[in-house]
């Protein structure tokens, strides 16, 4: 099975493919850098998305990644990774065992909501605003601007906003589906320009 | 979970929605952990989502334009009343209009709104379902009070409360938080033209992620006082 190199990886370099496999977690136990570097850059931006949705503190977020990795690179070493063909789900899975500890350390700690009381979202360190320089900025935009005004005010008050999206959708008079296939829609025509603009790679080839 | 099934139910756009519920927002993090495509996809719309959030913000060009709207040239018949001929009476008259509502009519609300007064009240449970309605008789125009009874649940970081006409338009929306103490929040209507009839209260919970859910909907009589 071939997996994505993600976008990081696109600074100064061309997209590699790598298999999830045995001869990957070998790679991965021997301390290969660039499987290594591989493996870190992949999970790291899934992981990212999956506790920013739990998570407010991106001190809290860059935490529990950094315990996640630690894990599993331990149970590398000691050969527990049995099927290296579902190293992802092994991932995710230590990574909801990470957050349920978290979860009950903080309920230990007398904070009911273990998120009560932490910092917003730190919106600025956000891995993808790293690797998504200016170009990517660009295509962003040139999404946008094809978009109709009401639609561009309806993700700002949705996703810069962060407003009630029943509220907004009652607002706009529209639906949810409406605001969901929205956004399906700005993301395909997102992911045409993304991978028109990579000449090496076909985006058959990252998708096979 | 199905491949198949997380694209045709557009899971990737629910799930950075906050539309999933536990479970699914699980079986779905399983599914883009193993699937490459989903992946690829997740991190794309996320992606874009972020590069949004700084392109949105930026100033739209809606000043410019405002500024480069022509001023219109003034014309002798339009402006006439200016003159100083005209004006100075006019001024005169709205300086007693002012000095008369500063030195009456402001002073006479003002010393309204310091007495203590009792309001007409109403207490609606959210949760209880059936029954009849309690009802709430009010002068026209005059506020009243509304004590609303929500079981604290810890789920929830705030409760945002829908008041809903007896046409079913929305009145208001009230957003307070949720206290795991408080099971009873006192809400002061202000006083409007209303009509007579029954009136919904909607209350919704809202986690600290942003998903939203109903929690209870209740409803007053609403008569209004000859």
């Amino acid at each position: 099975m071939l997996y994505w190199l993600p976008f990081r990886g696109l600074r100064g370099k061309s997209l590699q493919f790598e298999s999830f496999d045995d001869a990957y977690v070998e790679r991965l136990r021997a301390g290969d850098f660039r499987t290594q570097e591989h493996f870190v850059a992949y999970f790291s931006d899934l992981i990212q998305i999956k506790l920013r949705s739990r998570l407010r503190s991106q001190e809290g977020i860059d935490d529990l990644r950094q315990e996640t990795f630690t894990r599993v690179l331990t149970a590398l070493q000691n050969g527990n990774i049995l099927h290296p063909d579902r190293l992802g789900p092994y991932v995710n899975s230590i990574c909801n065992h990470v957050l349920q500890e978290h979860y009950r350390a903080a309920s230990r700690d007398g904070c009911v909501n273990p998120e009560d009381g932490q910092d917003p979202p730190d919106e600025s360190a956000d891995v993808f605003a790293l690797l998504s320089a200016k170009q990517t900025g660009e295509k962003v935009r040139n999404v946008l601007d094809k978009l109709p005004e009401r639609d561009r005010r309806l993700l700002r008050e949705v996703f810069l906003e962060e407003r009630d999206k029943d509220e907004v959708c009652r607002d706009f008079g529209v639906d949810r589906d409406y605001l969901r296939v929205l956004l399906y829609r700005a993301k395909q025509a997102f992911k045409s320009l993304y991978f028109n603009g990579i000449d090496n790679d076909p985006p058959a080839a990252a998708l096979a | 979970m199905d491949h198949a099934e997380v694209v045709r139910q557009k899971l990737t756009e629910q799930y950075l929605l906050h539309e999933l519920d536990s479970q699914q927002r699980d079986e779905f993090e399983e599914h883009f952990f193993d699937c490459r495509v989903c992946a690829l996809d997740l991190r794309l719309a996320s992606t874009f989502i972020e590069q949004s959030k700084s392109l949105l913000a930026e100033p739209t060009d809606t000043t410019a334009v405002a500024v480069r709207i022509p001023v219109p040239v003034e014309t002798a018949g339009r402006f006439a009343w200016l003159r100083p001929a005209l004006a100075v009476p006019a001024l005169a008259f709205l300086l007693i209009i002012v000095a008369y509502q500063n030195l009456v009519t402001y002073p006479r609300l003002e010393q309204a709104l310091n007495r203590p007064q009792i309001l007409p009240w109403a207490s609606l449970n959210t949760r209880t379902r059936g029954g009849s309605s309690p009802v709430i008789t009010v002068p026209r125009g005059r506020s009243f009070l509304l004590f609303v009874n929500i079981p604290p649940d810890n789920l929830y970081a705030r409760y945002i409360a829908d008041l809903y006409n007896p046409a079913g338009k929305l009145e208001w929306s009230l957003t307070f938080p949720a206290a795991s103490a408080q099971d009873q929040w006192p809400v002061q209507v202000p006083g409007a033209d209303r009509e007579a009839g029954t009136y919904t209260l909607a209350v919704r919970g809202v986690t600290a992620t942003g998903e939203s859910k109903e929690v209870g909907r209740t409803s007053l009589e609403l008569q209004i006082q000859k």
